[in-house]
C-alpha cells in the first residue's frame, strides 16, 4: 500500500517547513533511506529519506511551505495508484512523524577543506587570471567558492565596486593627505621609498607636477542628492588599500552575519585596586605595566576556554569551534583601523600578553607588523574607552563569530547593603553572530568576563 | 530532401541501407546480421536488398568476425563486422587492438585498413555484467583507433556512414537503451566526420560534456538548472578517438567551469582524459577542479534499482552542475 | 587424410628445381647473415630465424602469384623472401631504416610487402590466421581468382582464432590454405607437452575439410601439395590444411640463445642431415637437371644480393622522431 511521506516536525516549536527541493524525480524508483528532498526550516536545512522502497509520487513541487505533519508525496508500489481524494496539505498528529521519515544529514559541504593554516588564498586559476587582468588586489577579495576559494564571479564583483583602482595601496597621513587634496595630486601616485606618504613627498611631488595637470587630476563630480538640491563633491576619498580593505570586510561582515550586540556593566573595582598595587613594583621591575584594557583582553581570553562557541567559524553552515584562542586586537592607525592577532592569548601571562599588546600596536602604527601577523583572529577585542565612548556595537571580523567592545572606565555607584557605595565601572559591548551564538550564551560569556574582573587575582596569576 | 523524424536504430538502418547501395565493397558479417536483421534490428532488410554475398551470417567467432574483417580490409574492402553487445569485444580483442589498429603503423603506412566494427553498449536494460558495458575508453587508448558514441538518431546515421567512409579501423558503439528514442534525420545520405564534436546546447554557466546516452540526460538537467537561471553548455564529443578538445576546451574557457559525465566507471574512463586535457589547455580558466560523474567501480549489477543507482541521470548531473556552481 | 605425397612422381623440371633452390638460398643467406649482425650489435631487435624449414615456404611460394595473398608469423622472414620480398628493403627494415619495408616502424616480425601478396607478418601466435581468411574472402567476393595462405606453426593450432578461422573458412569454402609448420615446438615445449595428437592435419577433419601431411624438407614435395590446395581453392571447394613436418636449425630467437637444453642434439643432427637444400641439390644433380655448377652460382649471386642488401641499408637514412606520429592513421 501506499506509504505517505509527510513533513516531518523536527522541533517543538517548528511551525512550518519549505520543500527547498526534490532531489529525485517524480516516479524515481527508492530504496529506503535514499534522500527524497530537502526540507528547509527556519532553523536548519534536513534532508527528509524513504522511510521504505517504492515509487516516488510527489504531491507538492519545490518550494511549497507546509505545517508539519503535511502529506508531501507518497512511496507506492508498482503500478499502484496514489490514494484516492487525499488532500497533500492535510496535517496529521504531530505524534505520528517519527515513524514517517528518519532525518539523518544536517545539510552542509564537508568535501573540501576549509583551512588555510598557512596563510594560502584559495584561489581558482581562472580567479587569479582576470585578477591579473583587472588588476584587483586579491587581499580585497572575499571568496564565495566552495570552501571559501575566491572565484572569478568574486574578483570581478570586487572590481566593480572599486574600478578606479589601478596599483598598490598607498598608507597616507591625515595631514599629508590634505596636503595632498590641496595639490591636486592623488596620494596613492607619489612614489614613495616606504609606502607611507608623508608631507614631504607630497611636496616633492607637486613640485614635479604641473599645475594643470594635477587640477585636472581632481574632477569635481556633480550628484544628485536627496531632495534634488545640488551637491558637488569636495574630494574624493578613494576605497582602496587599507580603506577598501575594512570596507570590503566590514560590508562583508555585516551582510553575511546576524550580528547584535548586548551591553553590559562590568564592575573594575578590584582591576584598578590591583593595577595600582602591581604598578609600583612594574616600574621597579622594569615590566611594562599592564593596562586597564590588558585585564580584559587577558579576562576575555580566559572566559573563552569556557564558552567555546564564541570562538568558532562558521563554514559552510557548519559551525566549526576552534581550538585554539588567537586574539585580535582593532588598534587605530593613521587612516584605518588594524587587527592585530595575538596568538594564543589565553596562555600568556598578564605581563606577557601586555608586552605583546604593545608590540604589535606600536608596529601597526610604525608599519613594521607582517600581514602573517593580521590573520587568524579568532576572536577580538576592541577598545573605545580612550575616546570616551560608553557603549557601541563593534562589527565582528569575517571568520569569527564574536567581537569585544570595552567602553570608557567611569565612576558610578552601587548599593551594598544599605550604603551606596562608589564603584568605578566600564561597559562592555559584545557583539555576537547569532547564527551561531544565542543571546543567552553570549551573556553567560559576560557574565564570566565580569567575575574574572571582580577577582582579579586569578588574572596575574 | 527533407528531414523527418526517425528512431535511433531507424536513423541508423538507413544510413546502413543508403552506403551499401553507393558502395559495392561495403558488407555486413555478424552473428544473427543477415536472417535475423540483428539482435536490435539494425541491420532490418540488408540481406533481402543486397543478398547473400554482402550480408552475411557467421558462426559465433567473434575473433574470426573481426579477423576477416581485417583481412578484407587490408584487401581494399570495406567491411562492417557487427559484434552484437560491446562486452563481446574481449573475446575479438587481439584482432582490434593488435591488427587493426596497428597494422598502417608498424606496416610502414603499407595497408589502410578501412574496417567499422558495430555493437551495442551502455547499461539501463537489466542485461547485467556482461551485457551492459560501456568500454570507450579502452578502445579510444588504442593508437590507430577510432571510436564513434552516437546520441541521437541523426549522429546514429551520421556517423556511421562517417565511419563506413573512414580508411582506418572504427568502432560505432550504439546505445541500446535509445534505439527507441526519436529524432530529427535527413532522407539524404550523409556523413559526421570523425572529431567534430556537437555543442548540443549553448550556455554560460558551467560545460558538461556529455558521452553517449549521458548527452540527453545532461540535456534534461540543463532543461532543469535553466528555470533556476543557470545557464548550461552541453557538448557532446560524438566520437572519443579523435576528441575534439579544441571545442571543449573554447567552452571551458567560456563557462570556466566542467563537469564531464559517461556511465563507464569513472577510474581511467574517458572523463579522467577530457578532465586532464582541460586543465592542461584551459587552467588559468577554471573557476573550479573539473568534475566527473560516472558509473561506481563496479561491474554494471543487474537488480533495476542497483543499476539505476549505478548509472548517471539528469537528477544527479542536476546536482553536480549545483555543487560546481555552489557559492556562499 | 590424404597419404604423404612421393616425391618420385613430381614433374621436378630443371627451371623448378632452380626457382626453388634460389627461394631458399636466399632465405637461409639472409637469415644467418642477420643473425650475426645482430649477434655483433650491429642490427637492434631479436631475431626469430626459420633456418631448416626453408622448403616449406619455398615450396607454396612456388606456386602463388604476386595478387595471391599470405599473412605470416613472427618467423616470417623465410615465408617474406619465398614470396618474392627484395633483400634491400627487408635488410633495411631490420637496420630500422626509412628505406626498409616498413620505414623502421615494423622490424623483423612485421616484414609486408603489398606488391607482392604478403600480407604482413604478425608477432601475435595465431594473429594471422583470422586475417587470411579476411583476405581469401576478398578473393571470393571480387570473384578475382586469387588465393590466401595463412603460414602458422603447431603451436598457433592451439589457440581459438585457428579454429574459428579454419571453421568459418570451411563453412563460407573461402579460397584459403592453412599451412601448419611443424617443427616439434612451441617456442620450447615439445609437442607431446602440448597436443596429445601427432599429426596436426587430423584437426581438419573436425571442421570439415582436407588435410595434407608433407614432408617439410623437401620443396618439391611441398611445391605438389600447395598446387594441388591451390587447385582446390581456386576451383571454390574451399580450403585446405597443410600440415609441413619441419625442424628448425637455430633456436627458438637467435642463433645460438639456448639458455636450456630443450632439445636433444642427436634430433637437431638427424634433421640438419635431411637439410633442404642440400636435399634439393642432390635430387636436382643425380636426376641431371641441374649441374653442381648451376647450383653454386646460384650461391654466388644470392650472397652478392646480400652484400648489397646489408651494404644498402647501411647507407640507408635513419627514420626521423620528428615522423613518429606519421602513419598511426590514415588521413
Amino acid at each position: 500500500m501506499a506509504i505517505e511521506i509527510r513533513l516531518p516536525k523536527l522541533g517543538l516549536t517548528m511551525e512550518e517547513g519549505t520543500v527547498d527541493e526534490w532531489l529525485l524525480e517524480d516516479g524515481a524508483v527508492v530504496t529506503a533511506g535514499m534522500p527524497l528532498l530537502r526540507l528547509a526550516t527556519d532553523k536548519i536545512d534536513v534532508d527528509v529519506e524513504a522511510e521504505s522502497d517504492g515509487i516516488l509520487h510527489r504531491a507538492v513541487g519545490d518550494g511549497a511551505t507546509l505545517e508539519p505533519g503535511a502529506i508531501l508525496g507518497w512511496l507506492l508500489a508498482e503500478g499502484e495508484a496514489t490514494p484516492a481524494g487525499t488532500a497533500p496539505a492535510a496535517p496529521a498528529p504531530a505524534a505520528a512523524q517519527e515513524d514517517v521519515a528518519i532525518i539523518t544529514t544536517v545539510r552542509g559541504d564537508d568535501d573540501i577543506e576549509v583551512a588555510s593554516a598557512d596563510g594560502r588564498v584559495f584561489i581558482s586559476p581562472n580567479a587569479r587570471r582576470v585578477a591579473a587582468d583587472l588588476g584587483v588586489d586579491l587581499s580585497t577579495v572575499r571568496g564565495s567558492g566552495p570552501g571559501g576559494r575566491i572565484i572569478s564571479e568574486d574578483v570581478e564583483e570586487a572590481a566593480a565596486a572599486a574600478p578606479q583602482h589601478t596599483g598598490p595601496a598607498k598608507v597616507a597621513s591625515p595631514l599629508a593627505r590634505r596636503d595632498a587634496r590641496e595639490a591636486g595630486i592623488d596620494p596613492s601616485t607619489i612614489s614613495t621609498s616606504s609606502g607611507y606618504v608623508s608631507r614631504g613627498d607630497v611636496k616633492a611631488a607637486a613640485a614635479a607636477t604641473p599645475r594643470e595637470t594635477a587640477a585636472a587630476a581632481v574632477s569635481s563630480t556633480v550628484v544628485v542628492a536627496p531632495g534634488s538640491v545640488k551637491q558637488e563633491t569636495a574630494s574624493i576619498v578613494p576605497m582602496k588599500g587599507m580603506r577598501g580593505t575594512i570596507a570590503a570586510r566590514m560590508q562583508q561582515s555585516l551582510t553575511e552575519m546576524a550580528q547584535l550586540t548586548h551591553g553590559f556593566e562590568v564592575r573594575m573595582d578590584a582591576v584598578v585596586a590591583l593595577r595600582a598595587e602591581m604598578k609600583e613594583q612594574y616600574i621597579a621591575l622594569g615590566v611594562p605595566v599592564p593596562s586597564l584594557n590588558d585585564f580584559v583582553v587577558r579576562a576575555a581570553a580566559l572566559a573563552l576556554r569556557q564558552h567555546p562557541i564564541l570562538n568558532a567559524t562558521i563554514q559552510d553552515k557548519e559551525i566549526h569551534l576552534l581550538s585554539r584562542i588567537h586574539m585580535g586586537l582593532a588598534v587605530a592607525v593613521p587612516g584605518g583601523l588594524m587587527v592585530p592577532v595575538i596568538p594564543d592569548a589565553d596562555r600568556l601571562s598578564l605581563p606577557d600578553l601586555a608586552a605583546a599588546t604593545r608590540d604589535v600596536a606600536e608596529r601597526c602604527r610604525n608599519g613594521s607588523i607582517g600581514l602573517d601577523e593580521l590573520e587568524g583572529g579568532t576572536f577580538a577585542v576592541t577598545s573605545l574607552g580612550t575616546y570616551g565612548v560608553d557603549m557601541f556595537t563593534p562589527v565582528i571580523n569575517p571568520g569569527n563569530v564574536g567581537i569585544l567592545g570595552v567602553g570608557r572606565l567611569r565612576d558610578s555607584g552601587t548599593w551594598e547593603g544599605d550604603d551606596w557605595v562608589r564603584t568605578q565601572v566600564l561597559t562592555l559591548s559584545l557583539t555576537f553572530d547569532h547564527r551561531a551564538v544565542d543571546g543567552a550564551p553570549a551573556a553567560e560569556y559576560l557574565q564570566t568576563i565580569a567575575e574574572l574582573l571582580a577577582r582579579p587575582l586569578v588574572l596575574v596569576s | 530532401m527533407s528531414t523527418r523524424e526517425l528512431t535511433y536504430v531507424k536513423a541508423f538502418n538507413e544510413g546502413m541501407h543508403q552506403i551499401m547501395a553507393e558502395d559495392p565493397d561495403v558488407f555486413l558479417i555478424g552473428e544473427d546480421v543477415a536472417g535475423y536483421g540483428g539482435v536490435f534490428h539494425m541491420f532490418d532488410g540488408l540481406l533481402d536488398t543486397y543478398g547473400q554475398k554482402r550480408v552475411k551470417d557467421t558462426p559465433i567467432a567473434e575473433q574470426a568476425i573481426i579477423g576477416l574483417g581485417v583481412g578484407a580490409a587490408a584487401r581494399g574492402l570495406r567491411p562492417v563486422c557487427d559484434l552484437m553487445f560491446m562486452d563481446f569485444i574481449g573475446v575479438a580483442m587481439d584482432q582490434i587492438f593488435n591488427q587493426a589498429a596497428k597494422m598502417k603503423y608498424m606496416f610502414g603506412g603499407a595497408v589502410s585498413v578501412p574496417l567499422t566494427i558495430t555493437t551495442a553498449g551502455g547499461a539501463g536494460m537489466s542485461a547485467a555484467a556482461q551485457h551492459s558495458q560501456s568500454l570507450e575508453a579502452w578502445l579510444a587508448h588504442i593508437p590507430g583507433l577510432k571510436v564513434a558514441l552516437p546520441a541521437t538518431p541523426y549522429d546514429a546515421k551520421g556517423l556511421i556512414v562517417g565511419a563506413i567512409r573512414d580508411d582506418n579501423p572504427t568502432i560505432v558503439v550504439l546505445q541500446k537503451k535509445m534505439l527507441g528514442v526519436k529524432g530529427p534525420v535527413p532522407e539524404e545520405l550523409y556523413a559526421i566526420p570523425f572529431g567534430e564534436a556537437h555543442v548540443a546546447r549553448e550556455g554560460t554557466d558551467t560545460t558538461i560534456v556529455a558521452i553517449a546516452r549521458m548527452v540527453p540526460e545532461a540535456l534534461k538537467a540543463a532543461e532543469m538548472l535553466a528555470s533556476d537561471g543557470i545557464s548550461v553548455e552541453v557538448i557532446d564529443p560524438r566520437t572519443v578517438q579523435p576528441l575534439d578538445t579544441d571545442t571543449i576546451v573554447a567552452s571551458v574557457k567560456k563557462t570556466n567551469r566542467a563537469l564531464i559525465v559517461h556511465e563507464a566507471v569513472e577510474f581511467g574512463g574517458i572523463g579522467a582524459e577530457i578532465s586532464s586535457q582541460i586543465q592542461e589547455e584551459a587552467f588559468d580558466y577554471l573557476d573550479a577542479p573539473v568534475a566527473r560523474l560516472a558509473a561506481p567501480f563496479a561491474p554494471v549489477p543487474y537488480a533495476p534499482i542497483l543499476e539505476n543507482a549505478y548509472v548517471p541521470d539528469a537528477a544527479r548531473i542536476e546536482q553536480a552542475v549545483r555543487r560546481l556552481l555552489e557559492r556562499k | 587424410m590424404t597419404a604423404p605425397t612421393d616425391t618420385e612422381v613430381l614433374p621436378a623440371t630443371r627451371e623448378v628445381v632452380l626457382d626453388l633452390h634460389r627461394r631458399m638460398v636466399r632465405i637461409r643467406r639472409f637469415e644467418e647473415s642477420s643473425g650475426k649482425l645482430v649477434e655483433t650489435g650491429e642490427m637492434p631487435g631479436f631475431l626469430h630465424l626459420y633456418v631448416g624449414q626453408e622448403a616449406v615456404a619455398a615450396g607454396m611460394g612456388s606456386v602463388l602469384t604476386d595478387d595471391d595473398q599470405i599473412t605470416s608469423t613472427h618467423r616470417g622472414h623465410g615465408h617474406a623472401i619465398a614470396k618474392g620480398a627484395e633483400l634491400r628493403p627487408m635488410f633495411a627494415e631490420l637496420y630500422g631504416k626509412t628505406t626498409g619495408y616498413c620505414k623502421g616502424r615494423g622490424g623483423s616480425m612485421h616484414i609486408v610487402d603489398m606488391n607482392r601478396g604478403m600480407l604482413g607478418a604478425n608477432a601475435i601466435v595465431g594473429g594471422g590466421i583470422p586475417i587470411a581468411i579476411g583476405a581469401a574472402f576478398a578473393s571470393q567476393y571480387r570473384d578475382d581468382g586469387t588465393v590466401a595462405v595463412s603460414f602458422f606453426g603447431d603451436g598457433a593450432t592451439n589457440i581459438g582464432a585457428f579454429h574459428e578461422s579454419v571453421n568459418m573458412a570451411a563453412v563460407w569454402d573461402l579460397p584459403v590454405i592453412f599451412v601448419v609448420e611443424n617443427n616439434g615446438y612451441a617456442e620450447f615445449t615439445p609437442q607431446e607437452k602440448h597436443m596429445k595428437l601427432t599429426d596436426i592435419a587430423e584437426r581438419a577433419a573436425s571442421y570439415g575439410i582436407p588435410g595434407v601431411i608433407v614432408d617439410g624438407m623437401d620443396a618439391l614435395a611441398m611445391r605438389q601439395v600447395s598446387l594441388e590446395a591451390v587447385e582446390r581453392a581456386k576451383r571454390g571447394e574451399g580450403p585446405t590444411l597443410i600440415e609441413a613436418k619441419t625442424y628448425r636449425f637455430f633456436d627458438h630467437q637467435g642463433i645460438k640463445g639456448m639458455r636450456i637444453p630443450y632439445r636433444d642434439p642427436a634430433e637437431v643432427e638427424a634433421w640438419k642431415s635431411r637439410d633442404a637444400i642440400r636435399l634439393i641439390e642432390t635430387i636436382g644433380v643425380e636426376r641431371g637437371l641441374v649441374t653442381a655448377e648451376d647450383f653454386a652460382e646460384i650461391w654466388a649471386e644470392v650472397e652478392a644480393e646480400i652484400n648489397d642488401g646489408i651494404e644498402f641499408a647501411r647507407n640507408s637514412p635513419d627514420p626521423d622522431p620528428a615522423d613518429i606520429l606519421d602513419d598511426v592513421y590514415t588521413v
